[in-house]
Order: C-alpha cells, then structure tokens, then sequence
C-alpha cells in the first residue's frame, strides 16, 4: 500500500484534495471530476490520429532515414525539420511526449528532438495564429520570437548541460518504451 | 475542434489507406503499436487529468482575473508567472482571458508573463515527463522556458 501511494503520488494527492473538497465544498469537487472527464474527452477526440501515425511512422520510416535527417550529423536540416514538425502539429503537449519518444528511438539527435517538444509547447502555427488575432502582432512578435530565440540557446547548450550518459540514458528509454 | 484537428484526421486516413495498400501486413502492425504507445501512455494520464482538473476548479478565469487584474508591479508579475507556470489551460480560453485583462487595466508585463508561462511551463506535466524522458530533463525544458518568459517581460516592459 505504502509503495502504491509513493509510486502514484499524483493520484494520493488529488484524492486527499478530492476528499477535503468534499467535506469543505462538494460543488468543488464536482467542478474538478466535469473538468477532468473534459479534458479526457478533448483528448480521446483529439489524439487518437497522433498514435496512428506514431504507428505507421515505426513500421514504414527505417531507422537509418532518421538518422540522416534528424540525427548527429543532420545539422541544420536536421533543426529546421524538428521545429516544421513540432510547429504544425496540434494537441497538449502531453501528445509531443511519444513522438519524441519515437524519434529518439529512431536515432534522432537529442538536441533535435528537445527543440521538437519547446516549439511544440509554444509555437504551434495554429495557435500562433489565433494569438496574433487576439493579443495582437505586436506582442505576439515579442513572445514568439523571444521564445525561439532561448529554445535556440538551449540547443546550442544541450550537449554542455547533459552528459554523454545522460543522454544514453534517455535513449535507452525510447527503445524501451516502444518494445513491450 | 479546430481546424487543424480536422486536418491531421485527414492526414492520417489518407495515410492509412496509402499504407494499407502497400502492405496490409505491416499497417495492421502499425496500428497495433500505436494502440499499444496509446494505453502505455494511459496510467499516467489519469491521474494527471484528474490532478489538472482539480486545479481547473479551483484556478478559474474569474480568480485569474481578480489576481492578476488587481495586483501590480514585481508582485503582480511574480504572480502571472507562477499562476502561469502551475496552471493548465486552452490557448482558445487564455489569449481572450489576456486580452480582457489589458482591456480592464491590468499591466502588459504581467499579462504576458502569464501567457507565456501557461503555454510552455507545464510543472503539471512534469511527473509526466519526468517518467518519459529523465528528471533532468523535464527541469531543463521548464527553466528554459521559464528564462523565455523573463526575457518576454524586459522587453515587454521596455516596449509598452
């Protein structure tokens, strides 16, 4: 019992806050369980396509093609490609996770992949998009650009902030990650 | 659903037909590992779902609105980061959030501390990505993120 609690600690904490919302102020948690069950279904309408073509990526795309697009030696290609695919693409970041996990295990450069997941966080051309429409082109100009800028600064650093192990680690995941 | 939705649904039946043509064998295998990465991805979704949920309820707009409308200066900023940074939300509902704040008067800095924190650092997602990646980097990405989202306040500052 000890160990499961540890191990889901996410799950222990939202019910022990479930449990005193209840006791405080049950409409709380009836907000909180309509918003989870909201975001389970946005998810289901919106992700199943992403893990098709997570699929169909596997079987069809060969390892040695990532490598020379998107690998150690890709360089720029290899850059611009990871923020193309990260930049029209749509869904929470949680989605971007195993398509990183995928590009890994095809032999895509870390860096590469980390520059993926930043773009897609904040840079998604449909939301771009929709954020020049309401804050304004201003201010969208500061932010994206500013944005880019540090997600290029952090590519630059990836090999000096993590180590060779490090990085063998996280790929080591991958592989695993898509095996069973 | 917006339109990009739409767009990646297409997308992937027009790839699917392409490969089922090519070869029947290896679509089904293809599918499968998808279902599979699918369900993997299930155990930690729950209970993240449920945890985002209960901070949905009690961080709404209103409460956004109230805080970041009233409170000024570092501690107005300090706050749109934090708030930013714990909280999850659709850009379709934030961006016209932001928009309805700066109308009501509230300062340009803080508005876009917020907006930028709440789009790329997800400390909800960090669990999450933790479990994928390594807890190092999960770190790594939010501070960067974090550092964008200090540098977007400078200038905002200077700019505005």
């Amino acid at each position: 019992m000890k160990t499961y609690l540890k191990k889901n600690k996410f799950l222990s904490i939202s019910v022990v806050i479930l449990i005193v919302m209840v006791i405080v102020d049950y409409t709380y948690a009836v907000i909180a369980l309509e918003k989870t069950l909201d975001q389970l279904v946005t998810m289901l309408l919106i992700v199943p396509p992403i893990f098709v073509l997570i699929g169909l990526f596997d079987v069809w795309v060969p390892r040695e093609t990532v490598i020379k697009h998107m690998g150690e030696n890709s360089k720029l290609k290899g850059l611009l490609l990871a923020f193309f695919i990260g930049a029209f693409s749509a869904g929470p970041t949680i989605a971007a996770f195993p398509i990183a996990m995928m590009m890994l295990k095809k032999g895509a450069k870390y860096s590469n992949v980390f520059f993926f997941l930043m773009v897609w966080s904040s840079l998604k051309l449909p939301i771009v998009l929709f954020q020049v429409t309401t804050i304004g082109l201003k201010l969208s100009l500061i932010i994206n650009l500013s944005m880019l800028f540090i997600f290029l600064v952090g590519v630059a650093l990836t090999d000096k902030i993590f180590t060779k192990e490090e990085i063998n680690d996280i790929e080591t995941k991958a592989i695993e990650y898509s095996k069973a | 659903m917006g339109l990009e939705t739409y767009i990646i649904y297409i997308v992937t039946i027009v790839l699917l037909v392409v490969s089922f043509f090519k070869s029947k064998e290896k679509t089904v295998r293809g599918l499968k590992k998808g279902v599979k990465t699918f369900l993997k991805i299930l155990p930690i979704l729950i209970p993240l779902f449920l945890f985002v949920g209960i901070i949905l309820a009690l961080v709404t707009p209103e409460f956004i609105s109230n805080s970041l409308g009233e409170s000024s200066g570092i501690f107005g900023i300090a706050f749109g980061l934090v708030i930013g940074s714990i909280t999850f939300m659709s850009p379709f509902v934030a961006y016209p959030l932001g928009v309805e704040l700066l109308e009501n008067g509230a300062a340009y800095p803080q508005i876009a501390g917020f907006l930028v924190t709440l789009m790329s650092v997800g400390v909800v997602y960090f669990a999450a990505e933790s479990k994928f990646f390594s807890k190092k980097a999960a770190i790594v990405r939010n501070l960067i993120s974090f550092i964008g989202a200090l540098i977007v306040i400078v200038i905002v500052s200077v700019m505005y």
